[in-house]
């Protein structure tokens, strides 16, 4: 019998927030420029919650702290407490904010799960002052919703038998894969519940749905054959930042643009993984906004031959008399482990285009990736602040 | 609560540090002409993105006043990197 433990970091930003300066203990503190990527369980007293838009959000609470957040400062804190996973887990699937350990097997190790996931929750607490919810379940999908229902600080198991009654009775919207859009279509068709979903056949789920229709037939009977990838492939590695001050200047949007890319494919070759789309996405000032994305001719973590399609993206976007407050970039469809592909022709500056960024990579290994600035990114030099982490954005977006 | 703004410092600075038990926590450190006790080390993290790690220390000096500090392990050198000043 498989056993997944979803992890579940508490109000993770806002915490850390508090942590770090202990006069915001107790108080609203919204972490996000824009809308609240974060915000304390005080603020969620007020109806704050993450997604909204922070002018909403200070009109509900107006004594809120409102802090930008400190991304970097962040995944320290998570990669202690991934740590700490990986030494329980043999498989440990990590995002941002939550990790699902597959502890399938490990019972004549731990004892009882339960209790490991007790342990796992102090140990976590001990070493970084943060608090998890912890969820233990037959299934990924399950583990998740079993611990949502004992946050925060929380701890739940829930047996495959009984999937079906604790399922039953549940709004549909905390189905997983049920988004807005989803619930708003069985809403209107009276299904409420996720038991309700059960008598739609796999046929009609698919009609509705497509493909993801037939995962739905699955969930709503408390079935998830999702496995626990040790080694994380996000769908999509996005970067993406507000200007500190709204810019039509083409200079600083294009070295931006030429800085986020850099960060991206970086990443991307950290995880030996390339992608064959690219999109752009630009916000005005005025709220507008527009987004486009084209596939590569061959997968590539090349900056170069990323840029070489963004640019002209951004470009084509850019076309409005509006200075711009947002731009970000989205590398996704990704193909794993694969050397660059290239035509016959480009396989020589191909391969010394691979060295160089190898090289590259090595020196921002040593030395942060603050220490190599490239091309139209030195535009940015003088503007931005800078740590060794680079330029320090207002707000850096994270691998989803 | 007034706003919090953080006001980047970024300069190195001489800090008194107990290293008990193979664990570090800064005690003062010294600004200008003054120094500064610390009064409680708030949250400690480190940050290996590069290839030498670096400490970090969110502390509350006697004053109330809340600090980060980071210790360069590669040289042990000392930085304040900036103050959390409310209003």
């Amino acid at each position: 019998m498989a056993a997944i433990l979803h992890v579940d970091i508490d109000a993770f930003f806002a915490t850390i927030e508090q942590l770090r300066d202990p006069r915001l203990k107790g108080k609203p503190v919204i972490v996000g420029a824009g809308c609240i990527a974060s915000c304390s369980y005080e603020a969620r007293g007020f109806g704050l919650h993450a997604g909204m838009a922070l002018s909403e959000a200070r009109r509900l609470c107006p004594e809120a702290v409102i802090l930008e957040g400190h991304a970097q400062v962040y995944r320290c804190f998570a990669e202690v407490i991934y740590e700490r996973c990986r030494a329980i887990a043999p498989a440990v699937e990590t995002y941002l904010d939550e990790a699902y350990c597959d502890l399938t097997g490990t019972e004549r190790l731990h004892g009882d799960l339960l209790a490991a996931a007790a342990r796992l929750k102090r140990h976590i607490l001990e070493r970084t002052g943060l608090t998890v919810t912890c969820g233990l379940g037959p299934n990924r999908m399950l583990a998740k919703l079993v611990g949502k229902t004992s946050k925060p600080d929380g701890l739940a198991a829930i047996a495959a038998a009984d999937a079906d009654a604790f399922l039953r009775d549940r709004p549909i919207e905390q189905l997983a894969g049920v988004g807005h859009t989803h619930a708003r279509t069985l809403r209107s068709m009276n299904i409420r519940t996720i038991g309700a979903l059960r008598p739609l056949s796999v046929e009609a789920l698919a009609a509705l749905f497509g493909a993801p229709g037939r995962m739905l037939y699955e969930r709503c009977r408390g079935r998830d054959t999702a496995v626990v990838h040790a080694r994380e492939i996000p769908l999509s590695i996005s970067r993406e930042t507000s200007f500190h001050r709204d810019t039509a200047d083409r200079l600083e949007i294009e070295g931006m643009l030429e800085y986020l890319v850099g960060r991206a494919c970086r990443t991307a070759r950290e995880l030996d993984i390339q992608p064959r789309t690219v999109a752009v996405r630009l916000r005005y000032a005025d709220g507008e906004s527009a987004a486009q994305e084209r596939s590569l001719v061959a997968p590539s973590d090349a900056d170069p031959v990323v840029l070489e399609l963004a640019l002209p993206l951004a470009r084509r976007l850019f076309t409005r008399r509006v200075a711009l407050h947002n731009v970000g970039v989205t590398l996704s469809n990704f193909v794993a482990g694969a050397a660059e592909q290239v035509t016959l022709f480009d396989a020589a500056s191909a391969g010394r285009r691979h060295a160089l960024l190898r090289a590259l990579d090595g020196v921002r290994d040593a030395y942060g990736h603050g220490a190599l600035v490239s091309g139209r990114a030195l535009h940015l030099k003088g503007r931005l602040e800078e740590d060794r982490h680079g330029f320090v954005l207002r707000t850096p977006s994270l691998t989803r | 609560m007034p706003d919090l703004h953080i006001e980047r410092i970024d300069e190195a600075v001489a800090v008194r540090a107990d290293f008990q038990g193979g664990v570090v926590s800064p005690v003062a450190f010294r600004r200008g002409r003054r120094e500064h006790r610390v009064a409680r080390v708030n949250a400690r993290w480190l940050d290996r993105a590069a290839r030498h790690p670096i400490l970090y220390f969110s502390i509350t000096d006697e004053r109330g006043d809340v600090y980060q500090l980071q210790l360069q392990t590669a040289d042990m050198i000392w930085r304040l990197d900036s103050v959390a000043l409310e209003g």
